[in-house]
């Protein structure tokens, strides 16, 4: 398994080496860290440019604290810390200077990553955790070329209004027509969305489509297909530009996996692999064996990701039959019904789309999930079952075809589980991960969530503007 | 959480004193809370009566948060489910924090509600005899203490319990009637502990691990 040391010749192999002179901020009044916690929220601080040429190769001090609060800003208890978490110690954020770009006039923007102070990762670190995957994947042979799909409900009300309603009975900004693809959306929809794409092509984002989802103000925006850390990369800023702009206007966008009693939003991933620069999953008839081992592997590890994909409470109000998401444990060719969908037959194009995540899950975990799913399945050669030819949606028990878990305890006790997601991505995550989970689940029944309504109050006081 | 009610019922650990309490699957809170506690009362033997009540269905209701569940009474075996999805004979409304202390006036059927009230009110073990059940639930947990030292102030002074043996020590220190409802599973240790209730001596992650192992007690998860 590939680990990221910090080698004793000195030579920094963390996510891009730094020297004091790269470090400066080119002028800026100011320099901002970000990186995501486990949630997946977009955490960080501003720095002078003198602290941060300073800082840019010791790195940052930052409380462990980051990997320890709940979305409530509870600690998180109920299960063992890892040894590096003492008594809200730091552990030290490293910039990757190859992401640092001008946000705004004056202010840089750099992303990087977590590592504790004997040199070494923290293993708990999402970005981190993309990379190591993202290496193993290299050590067979293969690279990774990923998308995502960012799915988002923008809505009238400034974020002042909405918190003051409870982030409830909010007007979806574009009018409520209820179909996804409509034109026909008032101006200030399409005002938002430039604004948006505008600040993406700023900034350097290459977006490559946005359009009118499901729901009432729901959007779709699909950023272009690159290496996994910078899509993740991108995705995260993407997200931080989307309420930037919705707070600029006067407006809010949510993330939630379901925000309103309607549909819920969701945030798959593509995935092809390629070798000397040919994408392995093609194949002229069907799936390739590349491909088939990649499903075997996903297949073999879904249940277990579920629970990194479908963090929340929330994300497991989606899996509805009929409405959208993916409710088992399945594969078909352009079936868009199942769990992962294989597109075929296209020297570029042949692609795995992993549709369970909700607009909720931490991409760079997410990823790290699949990765590591097609890993398995390439190393071990895991043949999956016959794809499902038909609709993936209300099978009756007994035809093969199992349910992917329904509740967060549930998909927890899965991931635990899971001898595969445990060896790849370590059993540190792992155990964290679940515990993090149970934490959760104890939280929302017993400080107010509701399991019996659509949609609690609880629910969307803590997910609407977290993660 | 979207937990079904209509799910298989899972059996209790045992038939606990000829009476069978079951919970459903992937249980929440609330369900898992009554059901260990009425499996102590039947263990113990304590309102056996109440708890073979031939057929009888309660709601209990939290007072401050959405927690609900119903209790059905079947000629000795007690059913426990999430939600109230039935008319209930009775309704209790109780702060779940404080061994369900009636928080308003029970509805329906006053008769069953005294009798349900009273199986949710097992007799609580001695603080020393708690700890030793606490620590048989604990002590396999990752990441617990090799040792728990309870301590407490007596009438003789002060007394202690040492469980375990090792090299990592975490002690916990309360009135024996604190350290007796932590450790039985009957009060809610971070509620506890809230209140300043407890002491404790010990690492962050050794706190969390016990939260964890209380939780076991608590609601036997």
């Amino acid at each position: 398994m590939s680990e990221l040391t910090l080698p004793d010749n000195g030579v920094d192999a963390r996510s891009s080496s730094v020297s004091a002179a790269e470090a400066a901020s080119n002028g800026a009044r100011a320099v901002r860290l970000e990186a995501t916690n486990l949630e997946g929220s977009f955490l960080g601080k501003t720095v002078a440019p003198k602290k941060f040429a300073s800082g840019a190769e010791s790195g940052f001090a930052f409380a462990d604290l980051l990997f320890g609060l709940d979305l409530g800003n509870a600690p998180a208890f109920g299960f063992a810390y890892p040894d590096w978490r003492g008594h809200l110690d730091d552990v030290f954020f490293h910039p990757d200077v190859s992401t640092q770009i001008e946000w705004e006039p004056g202010l840089d923007a750099v992303i990087g990553d977590y590592w504790l102070k004997d040199g070494t990762p923290v293993p708990l670190c999402p970005r981190n955790l993309t990379r190591k995957l993202t290496d193993r994947l290299a050590s067979l042979g293969f690279t990774a070329t990923v998308a995502v799909e960012i799915e988002a409900t923008v809505f009238e009300e400034s974020i002042q209004e909405a918190r003051a309603r409870g982030y409830r009975g909010l007007t979806p900004l574009g009018g409520s027509a209820g179909t996804a693809y409509h034109l026909a959306k008032s101006k200030d929809w399409y005002g938002y969305m430039n604004a948006v794409a505008d600040r993406l092509d700023a900034v350097g984002i290459e977006w490559e489509a946005w359009s009118d989802e499901d729901a009432a103000g729901q959007i779709e925006i699909n950023l272009a297909p690159g290496d996994p850390v910078k899509v993740c990369d991108s995705w995260a800023r993407t997200r931080q530009i989307m309420r930037e702009v919705a707070f600029e206007r006067g407006h809010t966008v949510t993330f939630m996996a379901k925000p309103t009693e309607g549909y819920g939003q969701a945030s798959h991933i593509n995935i092809s692999l390629q070798r000397d620069g040919a994408n392995v999953f093609y194949a002229e008839e069907g799936p390739s064996e590349a491909m088939r081992h990649a499903v075997g592997g996903l297949l073999a590890t879904i249940e277990g990701n579920t629970s990194i994909v479908l963090p929340q409470i929330t994300s497991y109000r989606r899996l509805v039959d009929l409405s959208g998401p993916p409710v088992t444990a399945s594969w078909g060719i352009s079936n868009k019904t199942t769990a992962i969908r294989a597109v075929c037959g296209h020297p570029s194009y042949s692609r795995l789309e992993y549709r369970v995540p909700g607009a909720d899950a931490n991409l760079y975990l997410a990823l790290a999930g699949v990765l590591a799913g097609v890993i398995a399945g390439l190393e071990r050669k895991i043949e999956p079952p016959d794809p499902v030819s038909e609709m993936a949606w209300c099978m009756p028990p007994g035809v093969g075809v199992e349910r992917l878990p329904d509740t967060i305890t549930k998909a927890a006790a899965a991931l635990e589980a899971d001898p595969i997601l445990r060896e790849l991505l370590g059993a540190e995550f792992v155990d964290y991960w679940v515990g993090s989970r149970r934490w959760e689940w104890m939280q929302f029944h017993t400080a107010g969530g509701d399991p019996f309504a659509e949609l609690s109050e609880w629910e969307s006081a803590r997910y609407f503007e977290l993660p | 959480m979207t937990e079904t009610t209509t799910a298989p019922a899972v059996s209790g650990a045992d038939a606990a004193g000829e009476v069978d309490v079951r919970i459903e699957e992937d249980a929440t809170p609330i369900v898992r809370l009554l059901g260990r506690t009425l499996r102590d009362s039947a263990r113990t033997g304590h309102a056996l009566a109440a708890l073979r009540k031939p057929t009888a269905t309660v709601a209990i209701r939290s007072h401050d948060t959405p927690q609900a569940a119903t209790i059905t009474f079947g000629s000795g075996v007690v059913e426990v489910a999430g939600g109230v999805l039935v008319d209930p004979d009775a309704t209790l409304t109780v702060d779940l924090n404080a061994r369900f202390a009636p928080a308003a006036a029970p509805e329906g059927d006053a008769d069953l509600a005294a009798d349900v009230l009273l199986a949710l009110a097992p007799p609580i073990p001695d603080w020393q005899a708690a700890a030793e059940h606490f620590w048989t639930a604990a002590r396999a947990v990752p990441g617990i203490p090799d040792v728990l030292i309870a301590v407490t102030e007596g009438a003789d002074g002060i007394e202690q319990v040492v469980l375990g043996e090792g090299t990592t020590h975490y002690l916990i220190a309360g009135a024996p009637e604190t350290l007796a409802g932590v450790f039985s599973g009957t009060d809610d240790m971070l509620a506890v502990l809230s209140s300043g209730a407890l002491g404790l001596q010990g690492t962050l992650s050794q706190l969390s691990v016990l939260i964890g192992a209380s939780w076991k007690v608590r609601y036997d998860v």
